[in-house]
């Protein structure tokens, strides 16, 4: 028997081409640039400052998000149990997340700031001594500072995914539970919430896989400073690369975070066939 | 009593979401004796439009722009024209055992690809190419940067329109490719403006790549721009607060265009927005 070559090949090929070229060979670049020094890898176990990159990773990552899924189901639940008004709200409540990531961290520049910043200007108003409250310049604020940020600007993706999950449960299992006499938080917990799990789970992992690559914000608020308070796995990366030009150590270590994404992107995988 | 607290609670998350804009824009607005005022200065201040001429006239802001707008449109354009027939392909044609879905989710696995992983190998292959601080360089980055996000969503629309329609209009003697253009795409161009514009906002709001591959002033992104700014010892605040404004105007006006496929679109597809 002939094979013979599908026809939707053809269509699907350039973006193949594409991709291959601009996705696949980069890494295999990468895997050789790593490999050209064989002292990358152990390098990696000896590094303190790639520890300290990779726990203040994983700090932020679990604390944003953590954060940010509960105070977005919560406002899920509470913009969806309005009569009036819910697209207003929803609107609002969208923007911090669509602004450039570069134009909310100036704004935040400019609420942080000791001297000037409008957060301690409005703390002083109401009688606070502002004087210790140095926020992304104290070395013990900085991280926090850094976390509070990335709540206020992707607390609104949560709340949309969450938002959209809690119109598609049908009406029919809530009515039944209620006609059954289950009060409002039973309902929330026995109903609503495994209905919305997979929802829920998919929200998490995209914005999981999103922190754990986190540049952008950090970059303009601390440039990874106090020192290296802020420092993050994608910031050291980018500062041997291309403060030290050492690539090829670059190189190794964005295999450790592309292992994690990874991890993340076989479950984010799962979740999106199942449904 | 229970209604007026979740109106306020309501209220309190929406002003904590919209403040620090506000601020930004008063900011921009504000004289250089006001900006840092003690106390914070909401309202009723003197308005003056110094910082935007500034910003876009003495300042090089205005190039910036300019490469922001080139670099979102051809890209944008340049992943649709290779995405669309992908995923045209992908959704109407029989593939054995499988492999339409194995390559659709490949496909979409490069786009989960930290960027930091592939910003080091192709920042050497652009130096090597001589595409760094060029449009050409950036652009054909972007173009592989949106190319899976394109497949996957044109796909989702494709396999939303029945495929009896475009049977039809072959056995009336339009080819394949006729079909798609006159018959199918009429049919998904909501799909396909939602598309574009994420496109459009994600190259318009692209940061780490532009940082790397563009270092040169003439070559610089909107983005870069203000960053290279924020960075320096002594800021301008007001034209860099400006600028900033000017960066997120597009984005929030596209994005309210295309508010009925957040949803979707941010989920790559898997919450049916």
């Amino acid at each position: 028997m002939k094979r013979r070559v599908p026809e939707g090949f053809w269509w699907v090929l350039p973006a193949l081409v594409v991709l291959v070229s601009l996705s696949i060979y980069p890494l295999i670049y990468s895997v050789k640039l790593s490999l050209s020094n064989p002292g990358n890898f152990s390098r990696l176990f000896s590094d303190r400052l790639f520890a300290a990159a990779g726990v203040q990773t994983i700090v932020l990552t679990a604390a944003a998000l953590t954060v940010e899924f509960l105070l977005g189901l919560a406002l899920a639940v509470l913009i969806d149990s309005l009569a009036r008004g819910r697209a207003f709200f929803r609107t609002g409540l969208l923007v911090p997340m669509l602004l450039p990531p570069v134009v909310a961290a100036v704004a935040w520049r400019l609420i942080y700031n000791p001297q000037f910043g409008m957060l301690n200007g409005m703390l002083r108003q109401i009688g606070f001594n502002t004087e210790w409250l140095t926020w992304t310049s104290g070395q013990n604020s900085a991280l926090a500072s850094v976390i509070l940020v990335d709540v206020w600007e992707w607390t609104p993706f949560l709340f949309l995914l969450l938002s959209a999950g809690l119109q598609a449960i049908p009406p029919e299992p809530l009515e039944a539970a209620r006609i059954d006499g289950a009060g409002a938080w039973r309902i929330f917990r026995d109903v609503t919430l495994p209905l919305l799990k997979p929802t829920i789970l998919l929200a998490l992992l995209l914005r999981a896989m999103d922190l754990v690559r986190i540049f952008d914000q950090i970059f303009i608020l601390t440039q990874g400073g106090p020192g290296t308070a802020t420092e993050t796995v994608s910031l050291y990366i980018y500062r041997t690369a291309f403060r030290f030009s050492n690539f090829g150590y670059a190189a190794a270590m964005s295999f450790v975070l592309l292992a994690a994404t990874m991890l993340f992107s076989r479950g984010l995988m799962r979740v999106m066939r199942s449904r | 009593m229970k209604t007026a607290l979740k109106y306020l609670a309501a209220s309190i998350a929406f002003i904590v979401a919209i403040a620090p804009v506000y601020w930004l824009i008063t900011i921009s607005l504000k004289r250089e004796v006001d900006q840092f005022a003690y106390p914070p200065q909401w309202a009723g201040f003197v308005v003056t439009l110094e910082h935007y001429k500034e910003a876009f006239g003495s300042s090089s802001f205005s190039a910036y722009f300019l490469n922001s707008v080139l670099l979102a449109g051809i890209s944008t354009s340049a992943a649709l024209l290779i995405g669309v027939p992908a995923a045209y392909g992908l959704a109407r044609f029989e593939w054995p055992a499988n492999w339409g879905d194995r390559i659709g989710d490949w496909i979409l696995s490069t786009r989960m690809l930290p960027p930091i992983v592939t910003i080091v190998p192709l920042f050497l292959m652009l130096r090597e190419a001589r595409l760094l601080n060029s449009l050409v360089g950036l652009s054909i980055v972007y173009t592989a940067f949106n190319l899976p996000f394109v497949v996957w969503m044109m796909r989702g629309f494709f396999d939303e329109v029945p495929r009896e329609i475009e049977e039809a209009a072959m056995l009336d003697g339009e080819s394949r490719v006729g079909a798609l253009l006159r018959i199918v795409l009429p049919l998904v161009k909501p799909g396909l403006a939602a598309t574009a514009v994420f496109c459009l906002v994600v190259a318009w709001n692209e940061f780490l790549f532009a940082l790397i591959l563009t270092q040169t002033e003439a070559a610089m992104t909107l983005p870069v721009g203000i960053a290279s700014r924020v960075t320096q010892y002594e800021i301008k605040w007001g034209a860099m607060s400006a600028a900033g404004v000017v960066a997120m105007l597009p984005v929030l006006v596209f994005a309210s265009a295309a508010q009925k496929y957040l949803v979707r679109g941010l989920s790559l597809g898997a919450v049916k927005g």
